[in-house]
């Protein structure tokens, strides 16, 4: 019979070898083991996804790949969560997403979304070509940790900045922790309107995201 | 502030010289103004792009301000898959976007059509403003007709997150869309050779940014080598532009027989040093941070480094941005890109 360590072990393959039967297959011998939801998901598919993101950071993975495993890894979330006990999970930073107003273009927002839900932040995705105000108002309704705005085109960068006024003209600026990224977005750039961070690519913006959230418990 | 350093020789001049290897007055100068030409002329992006005449109207009014080496005329990469059935957006002031793609289902595939470029989607329009730009400066400089290579046209004739999926789950439908994304390429080259344009050829989502290697050579590189073929057949130079990281890609691409790579996320000493012997390289001066976020001296410097990078580059080196110049760049940014091949890149 398979050990815990080889169910877990082939959850976190599933998804490296970017196998959606597999990662589904291995998630139900998980619940059949009795191997709890949350610990199927942290130690095998997040383990997973981070082998990936190793992969990405190293360039053996691209964008096709991290979007089959991405598949793979939800195939085994969507077996799972529906066990998970709900305590162990109320204590997530929350994250606004989107691509901002003008630009559709949303794969790496999608990685980035991705990356940062297996990494256990809660996500709000409010999709491509998101009104700037949208971004406040969800923010302020589902009170977020952080508001994250992405965007491949020229014309449409400076709509984060004007985002971040939007913050600033309601005295809440301070309550969020404001990232920024995509094809023209530099860190000069992120300088320059305010922002509090920037990555340049999804890996980097998990990173970046806990480190920034750790920063900020230690001020509050 | 034009010409602050006197030419010698006309943009046709000293490109038609640079490419038979004939001496020139000074390294050319050709940065990606595409949609940008339309605030030059003081249009709309919707404007511009909905119609052959004011494309290139612009495109001429671009030509006169700055002076540049070549005029790409452009819209946006989508620009074939939208002749072969796919839906754009058309923002009132800026690039268009993918709206639906015509492959939903991979059944689909049989409803994409070989285009018929005096008539389908915005293909005319490419072609008139191609024409109209011959017609009014066409003594002075080339004029260069943009298209998408195979790769870009079919992830937008199927979507592009399930398009690079497929590569995976389904290679047969993905060389299926190459094939016929390649045939039409080929189509609307003809159809730009009579319009007098050179065709210039763009693969933007092949970029190492998305994409590796071994997909690079994989789906990419074997549906760019026809479309390069076909060019020569035309005796002319084949340009190929793809933007984002490029770093693992840039043999591949001079494997295709290319004659000129137009790179952006790249250093030119890298290039120079894998490709240089093959190709001449294009570029890269930085298209947000600097062309339009930097200020006329952070131009001037990375234009100078560009030169003094690529300058003694064995197949040649012509200054311009890493991808499209921004649309709302400051115009006086793009006039000292070109001033700096001027004061920098004499070659005499």
């Amino acid at each position: 019979m398979e050990g815990r360590e080889e169910i877990l072990n082939r959850l976190a393959q599933s998804v490296v070898e970017m196998d959606e039967e597999g990662a589904k297959k291995a998630a139900e011998d998980a619940l059949k083991a009795g191997i709890d939801a949350y610990e199927a998901i942290m130690k095998g598919l997040t383990k997973g996804m981070e082998i990936v993101n190793d992969k990405y950071e190293k360039e053996e993975y691209f964008v096709p790949e991290i979007l089959m495993c991405s598949d793979a890894m939800y195939a085994g979330l969507e077996v799972l969560r529906p066990h998970l006990k709900a305590e162990k999970v109320s204590h997530k930073a929350k994250v606004v997403i989107g691509v901002v107003e003008g630009d559709t273009h949303d794969i790496g927002k999608n990685l980035v979304k991705m990356m940062l839900e297996t990494a256990g932040f809660e996500i709000y995705d409010l999709g491509r070509n998101v009104p700037l105000q949208s971004f406040v108002d969800r923010a302020l309704e589902v009170d977020a940790n952080f508001i994250c705005m992405s965007t491949l085109m020229t014309t449409t960068m400076d709509g984060m900045k004007e985002v971040i006024d939007l913050l600033k003209e309601k005295n809440v600026r301070d309550r969020f922790i404001v990232m920024v990224g995509g094809g023209p977005i530099s860190q000069s750039f992120a300088d320059n309107i305010g922002a509090d961070g920037y990555a340049s690519n999804a890996a980097a913006a998990v990173r970046k995201a806990k480190e920034l959230l750790e920063r900020k418990v230690i001020l509050r | 502030m034009k010409n602050a350093f006197a030419d010698e020789m006309s943009s046709k001049e000293r490109i038609a010289n640079f490419l038979q290897g004939k001496p020139i007055d000074r390294i050319p100068c050709a940065p990606l103004i595409l949609n940008h030409a339309a605030r030059i002329l003081g249009v709309k992006i919707s404007e511009y792009n909905q119609d052959g005449k004011t494309m290139g109207e612009a495109h001429v009014a671009a030509f006169k301000k700055y002076g540049n080496d070549f005029i790409f005329i452009f819209s946006t990469t989508s620009t074939l898959a939208e002749a072969m059935g796919t839906k754009l957006f058309f923002p009132e002031d800026d690039a268009p976007w993918v709206d639906e793609p015509i492959v939903k289902n991979p059944e689909d595939v049989d409803k994409v059509k070989m285009i018929d470029p005096g008539k389908d989607g915005r293909l005319p329009v490419y072609l008139e403003a191609t024409s109209l730009c011959n017609e009014k400066v066409g003594d002075e400089v080339f004029v260069g007709c943009v298209f998408a290579g195979p790769f870009t046209t079919a992830a937008a004739l199927r979507g592009t997150e399930n398009f690079v999926k497929e590569t995976y789950k389904n290679p047969e439908l993905v060389h299926k869309l190459l094939q016929l994304s390649m045939e039409n390429a080929l189509i609307f080259i003809d159809a730009i050779l009579k319009a007098k344009g050179i065709p210039v050829l763009v693969e933007p989502v092949g970029s190492g940014s998305l994409i590796s290697p071994i997909q690079f050579k994989k789906f990419v590189l074997p549906y760019l080598k026809p479309i390069v073929d076909k060019i020569h057949e035309a005796q002319l130079p084949c340009i190929l532009h793809i933007c984002g990281k490029t770093s693992m890609i840039v043999e591949p691409m001079a494997e295709s027989g290319s004659d000129a790579l137009s790179l952006d996320v790249i250093d030119l000493q890298e290039a120079k040093k894998k490709v240089g012997e093959k190709v001449c390289l294009i570029g890269n001066v930085r298209p947000a941070e600097t062309m339009l976020k930097g200020k006329p001296e952070d131009v001037e410097r990375e234009s100078k480094e560009c030169i003094e990078k690529a300058k003694d580059n064995p197949g040649g080196f012509i200054l311009s941005s890493g991808c499209e110049i921004p649309i709302n760049t400051p115009p006086e940014n793009i006039l000292t890109m070109i001033n700096a091949a001027r004061k920098y890149g004499k070659c005499h």
